[in-house]
């Protein structure tokens, strides 16, 4: 922590003109990212994440993605700050070699130091989900790794610039092992360049502010941060600790559920947030090696959401206290266990965070979104062509204390194909794409709809790999909301229709096979009958909500395309109202959830 | 004689108009006020006013040209017409799922799917699929139409889109479905994909169509109603409305392509951007207008503004080709507020024109950008030559308890902070505009026009490192400017998949030719003669695997193998500058081609000012203003008594009937033959 600057604190003015500055050169930094990198996960996915840190490796300014661990540390292990100068960049993307730093091996991360008169006084920073480092599959992922071996390449902290000259063996060693060499050089090419844009921006802005006051707002932005999230926790987390257990379906290699533990402890003024009665690690990819910065982070977003003026930094880091995670466990796997499918589980951390917060706040917590989907055709045809479809399919999210849960969304900033393109470029037809009718949990504020999506086959034959959660397990709800419906995966529905697995690889499909990918919707919050009849009646009329569930789930009575309000205000006097937090398939309360569904 | 052009461009608080003599020599500048519950009659004021002040017979009115805000409002307010949409069985949720994505910059956690235009209750399918080849694969279901009409007429629907699956490779399904709705909903308007976008991305394209569809009404009684004015007053010239590609159409096509009025005054800003600064010999040019609520950003390159495909409004994506506005919430309306933490936010929230800046004297008692302005003198005390009085005792006092007070600062500093924040958020969306498409801001001409522009131009172009930057004559009015100096546009685009290896010159040019035989039909229809006509072939390109294209242009001669060969080359060139790497080796397709064709109008020319008769203009006197440090005399000047040559070194200001113009110390401004003031860092 920086104490001199803070005896230099410039004007409220300046700190904003700083903080300005700082997005502004992040925004730039997007923008040549997006500009000119290569590879569709990038340019189309737009999967990539941009930040500036202070010399002790906290976030300052950041993409609000709650992926980042602390980026310079293993870094700075392998080269001390002494021995850093101007014009150098490090690189990494080895998830175990530094703490987990980084999630997944496609993700590249790349930190330039930025000097004042020959002192470190920051680190711009890029990663992006690179196209296919190597590994046993194209793309590098798939639900079927039991090593991070298989996952292709690691790259431990090295210099892959020495002042401004490239160490281009590195590079030269990294392209060799993919199978898209030219791609991962263009990728590579943008990020290094959004860094070293970065660096320039911000010794632009110290030019034009003093260093004193770039690094007194720094130190600001950070204490900003803290304060608005150690008053959120202070005025609506009581002293005590609140515990959750939420569950993922399968790893897909071995055909039984994880779950993830999270306690919330809050005592005399200190958080902790505590992993360590989680799951063993898994077989398949599933693990997630969670920094902890990635909980701390989560907290403070959904904490400080009211408030869009404050930013994710490292503020959010300083005011939870500590976070415990158990050697050997899901989210803290020994190496070499593979981490492909690490959403799976980080997305498990975020909703048994929520259940947890519920508990301490009386309900005043999300319920759980579902994890995206992804599925992967590899088509052969007797021509000798094998066109290649991976496309990611949306889900829905929880609902909120105020608002619905989102619809048939994938996850940050990431988008989907549109069908034109997919025909286009995937050897499919999709035959029909719409909003899985009921799926989002019924309750005062609806969990979020998945979506079902008909893909026929046109190769001669396909196999499909696919990795789909919360079926078996589906996402809860909160508060009298109740769980969101699971998905499915059906081929040719009707009479000879038969199911694949929701976490599976290696299905053979011939040509004029129809499958259908039904995703699931998140959980509900709040009682179903006390939802507004004219909004339940608007997801009936709209296709979110059937008739049925309507009246069954909601106790609202339709009458034609109007209410019957007498009928429904029967209905819903009549109906009983479980007073227990949770809803999974069963009401229950967190305590009594120590058992596998 | 019949030699005048009126340009009104309607904005919500002001209708700015000139009359303009199209041989040169006169001009005439008016405001009157906008009517935004009758935007006809707001028009109709301009007109009027103008006409006395002119004294023009309207017998010798030759053009009328107009931008207008009403498709814009009714679309940002969702004040549309009532609304359908039929599509191919299977994708009733197409407006709903949408692209499925989280604005980057949101947080997660609280955001809502904005509404769309079209509630999916009112979302009708019908069987029958075709083929990105245009192959049929399920004939059209024409029963299951009858009962959609039905189920349109028993819902009381005003409008209908048709968006059907790969329409725009095949659209016989979707024109038999428009016939058979018109038949049976003969009041109902309707709108079709392969009309409005034909190019693949259904989504986009669905957006595009239903957007149409609901302000298609709206639109058309609004261009009634103008007709009808018009003929009132005897005014017989033809009336043309700008769209937001840059150009302007007729009234029946406005009322058809409604949606294509979108951006309609910010193009018209950026078309007259483009064509002061293309006279001062200026090519590469970054505007801003800033007015009340908002400014919008736009970037001008080699005398033309630059379009895009993937432009907004809203919170839904326009795929039309648009002038490329990029919008942010900072205007003169712009309020500052002090959160609990002590930290500062200008904007987006804004006074509005009701009440308006503290200092309008309305009730307004939160700081404004406005505000600020005032208590630093940068602004006067009255706007419009003393039509309008300011007080500058409520902009202190709201200054003071909003800002300074909160934080512990002088009332003098609070209001340069907010003024510096404002410009720093502008200089933001001016890098971006710059910094996305690979180019450095420092070398281009930075122009400032809107009422609130030019106080801040000097402050932008500081920040920026810009060149210069340029103050339009009549900054207030530049969108009406835009008006007189446009052309007839239409765009029209087509789908044809071509792989790499599999190009093919001779459908190429078919499809070329059909595209400009509707290009010369719509030209026919608005009586410019052959000569006058211009058409541009293009073609969207990318690398295969590639998700975004790029417009490569193609020349005017028959598409041969060689033609074909040379426009792979310039997209690897393009996507070189744009990308900063191409890959020669790497397979190409094509995947829409494009006429754009211009109908020249006749534009004006730009009448000159005197010339000075010395270099150093006499002030008009001086007002206390903090443009550096604290409050001091500064002199004044009258823009109207500002000579072409004149020259004034900074810190000066320069005050005109609807805005000022701000020179900070150390800078030089300059008065060019056109009125246009160029300021400078230093001498030029």
């Amino acid at each position: 922590m920086s104490t001199s600057a803070a005896t230099t604190a410039p004007d409220r003015f300046t700190q904003e003109l700083i903080k300005g500055a700082l997005n502004a050169a992040r925004a730039e930094m997007e923008a040549l990212i997006a500009r000119t990198a290569m590879s569709p996960f990038i340019r189309e996915k737009k999967d990539y994440f941009t930040a500036f840190l202070n010399p002790q490796g906290e976030l300052v300014v950041s993409t609000a993605l709650t992926l980042a661990g602390n980026l310079v540390a293993a870094e700075l292990a392998e080269y001390p700050a002494a021995t850093m100068r101007p014009g150098d960049l490090y690189w990494y993307n080895d998830c175990y070699g530094t703490g987990g730093a980084v999630s997944h091996l496609p993700d590249m991360v790349f930190i330039m130091p930025v000097f004042h008169q020959g002192r470190l006084i920051a680190f711009a920073e890029a990663w992006g989900h690179l196209w296919d480092i190597g590994g046993s599959v194209p793309g590098s992922i798939s639900p079927h790794t039991t090593s991070v071996f298989h996952e292709g390449i690691m790259i431990p902290p090295v210099r892959v610039m020495h002042e401004g000259v490239e160490n281009e063996e590195v590079v030269r060693i990294f392209t060799r092992n993919s199978r898209f060499p030219e791609m991962l050089k263009g990728d590579l090419k943008a990020i290094m360049a959004a860094c070293r844009l970065g660096a320039q921006r911000l010794e632009e802005t110290v030019a034009r502010h003093g260093v004193d006051a770039v690094e007194a707002s720094f130190e600001a932005m950070l204490q900003e941060t803290e304060a608005a999230l150690r008053t959120q926790i202070e005025d609506r987390i009581p002293d005590g600790d609140y515990a959750f257990r939420d569950r993922i379906d399968s790893d897909a290699v071995t055909d039984r559920s994880f779950f993830v533990d999270a306690v919330i402890r809050k005592h005399a003024g200190a958080l902790a947030l505590d992993f360590s009665a989680s799951d063993r690690q898994a077989e398949g990819p599933i693990n997630f090696l969670m920094d902890d910065s990635v909980p701390k982070f989560m907290l403070g977003l959904w904490m400080t959401m009211d408030d869009p003026g404050i930013g994710m930094n490292g503020g959010f880091e300083r005011a939870v206290d500590r976070v415990l995670t158990r050697p050997g466990s899901l989210v803290a796997p020994r190496f070499p266990a593979p981490l492909g499918l690490r959403s799976h589980t980080m997305i498990r951390v975020t909703s048994a965070l929520f259940g947890a917060l519920a508990q301490a706040t009386g309900g005043n917590a999300s319920a759980a979104p579902c994890v995206y989907v992804l599925y992967y055709l590899r088509g052969r045809n007797e021509d000798g062509t094998e066109p290649l479809c991976i496309e990611g399919l949306s889900v829905g999210f929880g609902a909120r204390t105020f608002a619905d849960g989102i619809d048939a969304v994938y996850y940050v900033a990431q988008e989907n194909y549109p069908i034109e393109f997919a025909e286009m470029e995937f050897g499919v037809e999709i035959e029909a794409f719409g909003i899985h009718l009921d799926s989002g949990g019924a309750g005062r504020y609806r969990g979020g709809c998945g979506i079902v999506r008909d893909v026929r086959v046109l190769s001669d034959a396909a196999t499909l790999g696919i990795r789909l959660d919360n079926c078996r397990q589906p996402a809860f709800g909160v508060n009298g909301g109740l769980s969101g419906q699971p998905g499915r995966v059906v081929v040719n529905p009707g009479p000879d229709e038969w199911d694949i697995a929701t976490m599976s690889d290696g299905n053979q499909l011939k040509k004029g096979d129809l499958v259908r990918i039904i995703t699931p919707g998140g959980g509900g919050w709040g009682h179903p009958m006390d939802r507004p009849a004219e909004d339940v009646l608007a997801d009936v009329l709209d296709g979110f909500v059937s008739e049925d569930a309507a009246r069954e789930l909601y106790g609202v009575e339709l009458d034609g395309d109007a209410v019957d309000q007498t009928a429904t205000k029967a209905r819903r006097a009549a109906m009983p109202r479980s007073d227990m937090m949770f809803h999974r398939g069963v009401h229950y309360d967190a305590a009594d959830d120590r058992a596998e569904l | 004689m019949s030699r005048y052009a009126i340009a009104l461009d309607v904005g919500g608080t002001f209708t700015d108009v000139i009359l303009a003599d199209r041989s040169g020599g006169a001009l005439w500048v008016t405001k009157s006020p906008s009517v935004p519950s009758a935007p006809a009659e707001g028009f109709f004021g301009g007109v009027d006013k103008m006409l006395v002040e002119a004294g023009v017979p309207v017998s010798d009115i030759a053009t009328v040209l107009h931008g207008t805000t009403v498709a814009t409002n009714a679309i940002l307010e969702g004040k549309g017409a009532k609304t359908g949409l039929v599509t191919t069985a299977g994708f009733r949720h197409v407006l709903e799922i949408g692209r499925a994505e989280i604005p980057r910059a949101a947080n997660l956690f609280n955001w809502v799917k904005p509404q769309r235009p079209v509630q999916a209750r009112h979302v009708f399918e019908v069987p029958g699929r075709v083929r990105l080849d245009g192959s049929e694969v399920r004939p059209l279901d024409e029963s299951a139409v009858a009962d959609v009409a039905e189920a349109i007429r028993s819902a009381g629907l005003d409008a209908v889109a048709v968006v059907l699956l790969h329409s725009y490779a095949n659209p016989t399904h979707e024109h038999r479905v428009g016939e058979i709705l018109r038949a049976a909903l003969p009041w109902v308007e309707i709108a079709l994909s392969v009309d409005v976008l034909p190019v693949f991305r259904e989504y986009e394209r669905a957006i595009a169509t239903t957007l149409n569809a609901s302000v298609q009404p709206v639109v058309g009684r609004y261009i009634g109603q103008l007709a009808e004015g018009l003929d009132q007053r005897g005014i017989g010239a033809p009336l043309f409305i700008m769209k937001s590609n840059g150009g302007t159409c007729p009234p029946d096509e406005a009322a058809r392509g409604a949606v294509h009025l979108a951006l309609s005054g910010p193009a018209a800003g950026a078309r007259g951007a483009a064509y002061l600064t293309a006279e001062a010999g200026i090519a590469d040019v970054l505007t801003v207008d800033m007015g009340g609520t908002s400014a919008d950003v736009a970037l001008i390159r080699g005398g033309e503004p630059a379009r895009t495909t993937q432009g907004r409004i809203g919170d839904h994506p326009l795929a039309l080709p648009i002038i490329d506005i990029h919008t942010i919430g900072a205007g003169g309306g712009s309020i500052a507020t002090v959160t609990e933490q002590g930290a500062i936010r200008v904007g987006p929230e804004s006074s509005g024109a009701d009440p308006g800046p503290a200092c309008y004297g309305r009730g307004g008692t939160r700081p404004t950008v406005s505000d600020a302005n005032l208590v630093l003198g940068r602004i006067p005390p009255h706007l419009l030559d003393g039509q309008i009085a300011l007080d500058p005792a409520a902009a202190a006092s709201a200054v003071q308890q909003g800002v300074a007070e909160p934080l512990g600062i002088d009332l003098l500093t609070a209001a340069q902070g907010i003024v510096d924040l404002v410009d720093s958020n502008m200089t933001g969306a001016l890098k971006v505009m710059s910094v996305e498409r690979g180019l450095d801001p420092r070398n281009f001409t930075l122009a400032a026009f809107g009422g609130a522009g030019p106080v801040h131009g000097a402050g932008l172009m500081r920040n920026l490192g810009a060149d210069r930057l340029l103050v339009p004559r009549y900054p207030g009015s530049l969108c009406a400017m835009g008006l007189l100096t446009t052309d007839l546009r239409y765009d029209f685009a087509v789908t044809l998949l071509q792989r790499a290896g599999t190009f093919d010159a001779s459908i190429t040019e078919q499809y070329l030719t059909d595209l400009q035989a509707r290009a010369d039909a719509r030209l026919d229809a608005d009586g410019i003669p052959p000569e006058r006509r211009l058409f541009q072939r293009a073609a969207d390109m990318r690398y295969e695997k590639q998700g975004v294209e790029l417009i490569v242009q193609l020349s005017s001669e028959p598409v041969s193998d060689a033609a074909l060969a040379k426009l792979v080359d310039r997209f690897h060139a393009l996507h070189q500058e744009l990308y900063t790497f191409s890959d020669p080796a790497a397979p190409v397709e094509i995947v829409n081609l494009r006429v754009e064709a211009t109908g020249q109008t006749g534009r004006i020319t730009l009448p000159e000012i005197a010339s000075a008769p010395s270099r150093t203009p006499e002030p008009f006197g001086t007002r206390p203003a903090a443009l550096s440090a604290p409050l001091e005399p500064v002199p004044v000047y009258h823009r109207e008594a500002l000579l072409a040559g004149h020259v004034i070194d900074g810190p000066a200001i320069v005050d005109q009937l609807d805005c000022t113009t701000v020179i900070l110390p150390g800078q030089q401004a300059t008065t060019d033959r056109l009125g246009n003031i160029l300021i400078t860092e230093g001498a030029p």
